[in-house]
């Protein structure tokens, strides 16, 4: 660690000013003490940081199912419309916790391990658009149970309760995932409705549809 | 009449030797007792013409870099929204390379598979050989954005190579429609933006060449946050 700033000094110094010494780093003030206002405990953090993790996770499922519906032999462009939207809207869900741990004065070390530097997908194939439409409301179901353990954590760790961080995940992030699951849970009977008595033709209509943005 | 029978069997057999979906498609449905299609895959009826296939493994590889970069430019990004960095302007400037990257690897999937392809999610060749360790990513300022500078160059040229590969006219490798998609996409907006980056760079080095960068390093924070 302090090699590798050293090394890059060093670096700086050679590479820029030819033996003029350029000033990169900066007095940094250190507030984790004294004032101690940075009170989020370890187990809370910790599971916040897994759950950035797992909201990426999900981003990069998404984005490979629309990839799926985006080829040539499988042309549901809807469907790939839909899951491109789902894989940035879980990506910004990540960067909303990355915020708020920076809000509570968290972040301020360990940063690089907060995302893997790569993550992969579990599944790149799908039977048919209702198979993708319920794998979607199994993902979300289950980001939902993971943001419930982190509300859990974060309650009931050693100290107190922290109200704060427990009623944006409970407001927004529960809020968003209980209206989501709702709207592809309501897909998913239409989908199947529609193609109960006409297969193709009713995929093939509620691809359109989805294009367009009328379901 | 004649002639015309001879260029219809000519036609005919230009279109079996090629195996056309047209072909492929006549034959599924002149099956007798069996729905036209249903028992076998119409494989020539794709978007796969021209020499896609050359550069559809570098495109691959291409989308797989942008969504790496785009996490490591979020994690420079979160850096500088520290209170201890608290440089709202760094960590602008970070997180819109973060979004863009993002953005442009769904394009590039889309493009992928607009060409007939299928996108694979691998991890892509510029993370061959890189260990991580902690604190890649906590830089100083000066430090951040020369890095992002190598990182642009490197997608740069990332580009012109798929560019090359698509380009080699002379060789049958010449597919216009990838090599005009590379320039119009990506090889103007990377020029723009490592000129940008250079340009940080070089005002950054004269900030804190004084007596005291960090007043500096504060202006130019507040510029950056303007832009």
């Amino acid at each position: 660690m302090k090699a590798i700033v050293a090394g890059t000094l060093l670096l700086c110094t050679f590479a820029l000013v030819k033996g003029e010494e350029l000033q990169c780093s900066h007095k940094q003030e250190e507030l984790k003490t004294d004032p101690n206002w940075t009170d989020m405990k370890h187990s809370c953090i910790n599971s916040m940081r897994t759950q950035i993790q797992a909201e990426l996770r999900a981003a990069m499922q998404y984005l490979a199912m629309g990839a799926h519906f985006a080829r040539d032999t499988v042309n549901r462009p809807g469907f790939a419309k839909m899951f491109f939207e789902a894989a940035s809207e879980e990506r910004q869900h990540a960067i909303k916790l990355i915020s708020y741990l920076l809000m509570r004065g968290e972040l301020i070390s360990d940063v690089s391990t907060l995302i893997d530097s790569y993550i992969g997908v579990e599944k790149t194939e799908w039977e048919s658009g209702l198979e993708a439409l319920k794998n979607a409301l199994q993902l979300e179901a289950q980001v939902t149970k993971k943001i419930k353990g982190v509300v859990k954590v974060c309650e009931d760790q050693p100290g107190p309760n922290d109200w704060h961080l427990v009623d944006y995940l409970t407001g927004e992030f529960l809020e968003e995932q209980y209206k989501g699951q709702r709207d592809i849970a309501g897909k998913v009977s239409t989908l199947s409705k529609f193609m109960d008595k006409h297969g193709a033709l009713g995929e093939f209509l509620f691809d359109k549809k989805l294009l367009s943005g009328e379901l | 009449m004649k002639v015309f029978a001879v260029v219809v069997a000519f036609l005919v057999a230009v279109a079996t030797a090629h195996e056309s979906c047209y072909s492929q498609v006549d034959q599924a449905c002149s099956k007798i007792n069996s729905k036209p299609g249903l028992d076998q895959e119409l494989i020539p009826c794709n978007a796969t013409y021209g020499h896609i296939n050359i550069v559809t493994k570098d495109l691959i590889n291409f989308a797989n870099t942008h969504i790496v970069r785009s996490f490591e430019y979020l994690l420079m990004a979160t850096h500088y929204g520290n209170y201890q960095m608290n440089r709202a302007g760094f960590e602008k400037l970070f997180r819109g390379l973060s979004d863009e990257k993002w953005h442009e690897a769904i394009e590039l999937i889309e493009q992928i598979t607009t060409r007939g392809g299928v996108m694979e999610f691998v991890p892509p060749k510029a993370l061959n050989g890189v260990e991580k360790t902690n604190n890649v990513y906590q830089l100083y300022e000066i430090q951040s954005v020369a890095k992002a500078l190598d990182m642009e160059k490197k997608l740069a040229l990332e580009a012109f190579n798929i560019h090359k590969e698509a380009s080699g006219r002379s060789e049958g490798k010449h597919d216009p429609e990838i090599s005009s998609y590379i320039e119009k996409e990506f090889v103007h907006d990377h020029a723009k933006t490592i000129r940008k980056l250079a340009g940080y760079v070089t005002d950054l080095k004269s900030i804190l060449s004084g007596p005291d960068g960090s007043l500096g390093l504060f202006l130019f924070d507040e510029y950056l946050q303007k832009q």
